[in-house]
């Protein structure tokens, strides 16, 4: 018994991730990417096969995901474009993140979420990934890494994440495009 | 304190600034902008780009390009020739090479003392020889100025601006910057309170793989276009990002924290 304070302290300190920050919420980022709009409203999206293939065809690379977690941004009943969330998983990091789109389906704005760096493998881990789902910015849901406000080092490339904005500009083509 | 990130040149720029509400909100969106600009202006995978035009441009075309870019490419020059061509932004033919970048023509040699460009009058920029520029050793840390002085102009007192490991802080008050160990990147290695002035980091530790026989990385000494050892990282500080973004290169390559070129630039250095 005596040792189970200290296996669950190891435990905590293999899930902490190195480098965390929270930038924005999924309603601070639709604000952020259409601050006139006066409605959001979730439409998720599922893909058939047939649609799966043409977003394959476009973005060059696998479409990866059925289903899309999108919003509609509205002032009135005016469609002003949509917000598409995702997240990519690199190495060493894994970044949540939302697409804003023009009702012409061309890219608005992109905004980071979530970033969270990790030592070991757990990155890839769900039992990880899921102990940050609905940590919001504003409740300070994640607190390691708080104080420290930047990382100085080695530019971290970004190629999933850039992958992952071609999928999504892919998937608003087939699916979204007025 | 607001904080947002946007992947802007290949990385992630992230903005913080100690202050609330919609004139904040409005100066981030500005100092975005102008990130936007120096990616739109000189990224190497834009065809539409400064750098992509010089780089298609035939021997002796003369161009004109943006004023940003032109100061771009006359600083270079000066830190290339303070350093000897340790700094050398004509070194992309061997990134290429090497799979870092990707091939914007039919594949080019490299020549270490071949005289690619040169800055003329006007904002002009003369191409003199087949080769190709890459930025990427130095728009990041101008894109963090330019973003610096739109918050400084939007009213700002105090903020951040990170492109991937190189900064700039504005304002008296310190803000905590973590350096990164590079033998475990992902931890602290140094940490520092930084306050007005600007901190650029490089090191290999990212970017380091094999291509073919050889340990390659995307920092290569300009003199020769051989990849740098991969052990170590170089810090240096300097009032303005894009002199320190550049000088980093200077003294990883030389091993020299002292090296002369950083008093040109009022910067100093520290390896770990």
């Amino acid at each position: 018994m005596r040792y189970q304070p200290l296996l669950a302290l190891s435990a905590c300190a293999l899930c902490a991730p190195a480098f965390a920050t929270q930038y924005l919420t999924a309603e601070q980022a639709q604000q952020a990417i259409f601050p006139d709009a006066t409605t959001f409203r979730p439409q998720p999206l599922a893909l058939n096969a047939a649609q799966m293939q043409q977003v394959e065809k476009l973005a060059a690379m696998p479409a990866r995901s059925v289903n899309w977690r999108v919003v509609g941004a509205y002032k009135g009943d005016t469609l002003l474009g949509y917000m598409v969330l995702d997240e990519v998983t690199g190495k060493f990091e894994l970044i949540s993140y939302a697409v804003g789109l023009n009702p012409d389906a061309s890219v608005k704005q992109v905004e980071i979420m979530t970033y969270r760096e990790s030592h070991g493998g757990e990155i890839r881990l769900p039992a990880w990934r899921r102990q940050f789902i609905g940590k919001s910015a504003v409740g300070g849901g994640l607190s390691i890494g708080d104080g420290i406000a930047n990382i100085s080092g080695a530019t971290l490339s970004c190629t999933h994440l850039t992958d992952g904005i071609r999928r999504i500009a892919a998937v608003a083509q087939v699916m979204l495009k007025k | 304190m607001i904080r947002r990130a946007q992947p802007w040149l290949g990385t992630l720029v992230e903005i913080s600034v100690r202050a609330e509400g919609g004139l904040a909100e409005q100066a981030i969106n500005a100092a975005f902008m102008q990130v936007a600009l120096a990616h739109r202006l000189m990224s190497f995978h834009d065809a539409d780009s400064d750098v992509s035009r010089i780089n298609l441009a035939a021997p002796d075309a003369l161009l004109s390009v943006d004023e940003h870019t032109w100061q771009v490419l006359q600083l270079a020059q000066e830190i290339g020739d303070a350093s000897g061509g340790i700094f050398n932004i004509a070194c992309a033919p061997r990134l290429v090479a090497w799979g870092c970048l990707p091939p914007p023509a039919a594949p080019l040699s490299f020549d270490p003392h071949l005289a690619v460009l040169c800055c003329e009058e006007g904002g002009t920029v003369r191409k003199l020889a087949p080769g190709w520029i890459d930025l990427g050793g130095i728009a990041k840390g101008y894109a963090v100025d330019l973003a610096i002085a739109a918050l400084c102009e939007a009213g700002i007192g105090s903020a951040c601006v990170n492109a991937g490991g190189d900064l700039r802080v504005l304002g008296s008050e310190p803000w905590p910057v973590a350096v990164r160990d590079p033998q475990a990147p992902l931890r602290t290695g140094k940490l520092l309170q930084v306050a007005d002035s600007a901190l650029a980091t490089s090191a290999a530790y990212f970017t380091t793989r094999r291509h073919e026989d050889q340990q390659v990385c995307a920092l290569l000494d300009g003199r020769s276009g051989e990849p740098l050892p991969n052990c170590a990282s170089v810090t240096v500080q300097a009032p303005r990002c894009v002199a320190a973004d550049a000088l980093t290169k200077i003294v990883f390559a030389s091993g020299n924290p002292h090296h002369p070129a950083l008093r040109v630039w009022d910067a100093t250095a520290f390896i770990i």
